[in-house]
């Protein structure tokens, strides 16, 4: 009698597992393999947002998906940016890269103007410059 | 009459003309004209030694030690290819990851330095360098820029491209190689 609760153990066991490991996925501190520290991040919107800052003349450019992931010990970054207006537009973009204590690891990269074609999607992608770069901000200029 | 007081207007007006000097950031995009500039050079410079970073060479963790060649220049208009490099070199020195040798535009600086050492009597023997101590590259990182300029009445449009490439010395193997293109269009009216 008691070994047919051995199956349903099992099975019980095999789910949590399961469940478990897609949980564990993305490591502690991290989403969408961007570090993201101590912050709430639920979605790919809350990213975009928490990497992201607009300096200067704003820009109706929005970065849509950024992705992490590590290229050895550095940070390797996709940062997907998009133009939903009907006209050619103009942007420039550079990474800000943050060390462990939240000062910057690196000096201020240089602006990198950019062309966007109607309702399209370009891809920015960059490396962090050095191990210490353990967090960056996608900063975004007008150059209309 | 009027043509001479007009004339004596402007004259006036342009010795008037208030010429004023600001500091601006030096990595703040240019585009004064579509010539060779601060931000294509620091551009091509980023891009390269980031990808040049991303490399399996570098990546290794071996601190490969390489000596800087030239970029040549195969556009119409002047280009320090030097700054080039040597904004390349400096950005991947600051990574830690690569080590430069000494290479042949400084080579004659070093041996006078190493000469003077050994030759002078006034440096404590045990403290001047001594002959074939120097370490050789194994890897040499060389390039080019190229440009095509196309114009007609109303429109300039200039595309550069820049190449690098890193060559392991010992074998003759091109271990990475990476482009970075720029294109600038000036139009009039």
């Amino acid at each position: 009698m008691k070994l047919t609760w051995i199956p349903v153990v099992v099975g019980a066991v095999l789910v949590v597992s399961g469940c478990a490991a897609k949980k564990g996925f993305e490591k502690g501190g991290f989403a969408f393999g961007c570090p993201i520290g101590e912050q709430k991040v639920g979605s790919m919107g809350d990213l975009v947002k928490a990497k992201t800052v607009s300096e200067g003349k704003r820009t109706t450019i929005e970065a849509t998906e950024i992705r992490c992931t590590m290229a050895g010990d550095l940070i390797k970054i996709d940062a997907n940016l998009n133009n939903d207006s009907s006209s050619v537009k103009r942007v420039s973009y550079k990474f800000r890269w943050i060390n462990r204590e939240g000062m910057r690891a690196w000096e201020e990269e240089s602006w990198k103007p950019l062309m966007l074609y109607n309702n399209s999607n370009t891809m920015v992608t960059a490396v962090a410059p050095t191990n210490k770069a353990v967090d960056f901000r996608l900063i975004l200029m007008s150059q209309e | 009459m009027r043509t001479l007081i007009a004339v004596l207007a402007i004259a006036a007006l342009a010795g008037c003309a208030k010429e004023t000097t600001r500091y601006g950031d030096a990595r703040g995009v240019e585009t004064v004209t579509n010539q060779f500039g601060s931000t294509d050079l620091q551009m091509i410079a980023e891009s390269m030694a980031r990808s040049m970073q991303d490399t399996s060479v570098i990546k290794s963790g071996n601190l490969p030690v390489v000596t800087v060649q030239e970029v040549r220049n195969k556009t119409s208009e002047y280009i320090d290819t030097r700054a080039i490099t040597d904004s390349i070199r400096s950005e991947l020195q600051k990574g830690g990851k690569v080590r430069f040798a000494v290479d042949a535009s400084a080579m004659n600086q070093q041996v006078d330095e190493v000469k003077r050492q050994q030759q002078s009597e006034y440096y404590a023997k045990e403290t001047a360098v001594q002959k074939g101590q120097m370490v050789g590259a194994q890897y040499r990182m060389e390039g080019n820029i190229t440009s095509i300029v196309k114009q007609n009445q109303g429109t300039k449009d200039v595309y550069y491209k820049f190449n690098l490439q890193l060559w392991n010395i010992r074998n003759g193997l091109l271990e990475w190689s990476d482009e970075k293109e720029i294109r600038k269009t000036t139009t009039r009216g």
